[in-house]
């Protein structure tokens, strides 16, 4: 049963239609990439599936909440590693336990060190966001989503704003993420990231999914149609 | 041989566009503007003819006031004894309208609030305090408690309250959602979202607007002196009636002393906070 299933995934912005019967399925373990020239709907689906957008017209299933990580990062620069990973699991708070740091119990300061690890970063979970790297933030944002406890993870355009080595980095960790059962969904821009690293790409072309294939499979000729206006897959 | 020569300069580019010309509207409102300052400056009798006319009358009023008296057991001491009120006035008419303005910029910023009707009317609630100037407050409050600083602490908590609560839901709304939004997608409550998302980013601006205000109300309370509220207001105005000038500008001399030091200090914990 796949993680993730979008059916027929439409959304306008006025006249402006951005989605236009998008179907997608991505099973637990499968790391898929989605290309696309600007503007062809990408984060507006990913954005969709999370509840930021609501679609006009399709269907999402999600097994369990998804989470999502953003090419701004957006992380409380003020506070620690450790506490921004801690505000993934706000969700299954009560109030009484999340009105400040100070409050998160024992158990989740303890899993969320777990989610640093699994990122790589525990040693720098009491340092404050602003003192780290854009990679090392990025890292924090997805221990952060794994925080959530989820099963789907939702990446828009997570290395747009990193360096190549740590684009490659933050890349081939959510390719272990992956691995490690997760079903994880990232914009790219990069497409020699995209076969490197996912499983399957996905191509978007005028809100429609105009590739889907495995990233071994997928042809430099399929890529660039993408990124030609009105381009579609040959 | 022929010489073909070249003339100098950039290459032949794309001509860029033309400035448009002001519209009709931006005209009108330009004129509307000076046409308002005209009826102002009628209104209020703005005469500077008048005040060069006056000359002497400033000058007798310094030839009183200077120098001032700088006597310490009459004048220095209960200057600064009262300055000192003037400084707790504006201390906790600042602090104690922090709760207040808290809970209503939450529920009058969009960031943060669900229903426009919470949001319409946490508006307007903010809107009614700041409009009624803190004097008025004053004057209100001293037929409740009687003459003296209490009063105006308590007109600087309610004033201060609709203004501060403003500036900090604007500062709220023009916060990065984005950090927000991560929450949002996590499960988190709107109150979770304000606590972990919205108030700590907007923190250094919510700080400097606190200190900002600190630094208004403590000048604001000079002011409520004035109508009763105690503090060095209220000695300013005893000197005034007694036509004490040389008294009055020892008083001023304290103020200006306190004004620096409140400048100072708010200008270093910003530093400090980075705000």
């Amino acid at each position: 049963m796949p993680a993730l299933r979008i059916s027929n995934l439409s959304k306008s912005f006025g006249e402006n239609r951005v989605l236009d019967g998008v179907d997608l399925n991505v099973e637990p373990g499968e790391f898929v990439a989605v290309l696309g020239a600007n503007g062809c709907g990408k984060s507006t689906a990913l954005r969709c599936v999370v509840g930021l957008e609501q679609p006009d017209s399709g269907e999402v299933d999600v097994d369990g909440r998804p989470a999502m990580v953003f090419q701004r990062i957006h992380l409380v620069h003020r506070r620690t590693a450790l506490d921004n990973v801690c505000a993934g699991a706000l969700g299954r708070l009560p109030l009484s336990r999340s009105i400040t740091p100070r409050l998160f119990p024992r158990e989740l300061r303890e899993e969320a060190m777990w989610c640093l690890e699994r990122v790589g970063l525990a040693d720098h979970a009491g340092e404050r966001a602003v003192r780290l790297s854009g990679g090392q933030q990025q890292r924090v944002a997805i221990a952060r989503a794994l925080c959530q406890r989820t099963n789907v993870l939702l990446a828009d355009e997570p290395v747009s704003a990193l360096d190549p080595s740590a684009a490659v980095n933050i890349s081939e960790l959510l390719g272990r993420l992956a691995e490690e059962g997760l079903a994880v969904v990232a914009v790219l821009h990069q497409p020699q990231l995209a076969t490197r690293c996912a499983h399957r790409v996905v191509g978007l072309s005028g809100g429609r999914v105009a590739v889907d294939r495995s990233a071994a499979a997928v042809s430099q000729a399929e890529v660039d149609a993408l990124y030609v206006p009105g381009g579609v897959a040959v | 041989m022929t010489v073909t020569s070249q003339e100098p300069g950039p290459p032949r580019r794309t001509a860029p566009p033309r400035r448009s010309r002001p519209s009709p509207i931006a005209l009108g409102i330009a004129g509307l503007i000076v046409a308002l300052h005209v009826v102002a400056w009628n209104a209020t009798g703005f005469s500077p003819a008048a005040l060069v006319a006056g000359w002497e009358g400033i000058a007798d009023f310094f030839d009183e006031a200077l120098p001032p008296d700088l006597s310490w057991a009459d004048v220095v001491k209960p200057s600064i004894d009262a300055a000192v009120v003037t400084l707790g006035i504006g201390l906790l008419g600042t602090t104690f309208s922090v709760p207040f303005a808290l809970v209503l910029a939450l529920l009058a910023a969009r960031a943060t609030t669900r229903g426009s009707i919470t949001y319409q009317a946490a508006r307007s609630v903010l809107s009614f305090l700041r409009a009624v100037p803190d004097v008025v407050f004053a004057l209100v409050f001293v037929t409740a408690v009687g003459l003296g600083p209490f009063a105006g602490v308590l007109a600087l908590v309610f004033h201060n309250t609709g203004v501060m609560g403003k500036l900090w839901a604007e500062a709220m709304e023009e916060s990065d959602l984005g950090t927000r939004d991560a929450l949002r997608v996590a499960g988190a409550t709107r109150t979770q979202q304000a606590v972990h998302a919205v108030l700590p980013t907007t923190l250094p601006q919510l700080v400097g607007l606190l200190l900002y205000r600190f630094d208004v109300n403590v000048r604001s309370s000079l002011v409520l002196g004035l109508v009763g509220a105690g503090g060095i207001g209220f000695l300013i105005n005893q000197s005034i009636k007694l036509f004490r000038f040389d008294e009055m500008v020892t008083h001023l001399l304290v103020v200006l002393a306190l004004v620096i030091v409140v400048d100072q200090l708010s200008a270093l914990i910003r530093r400090r906070l980075g705000a």
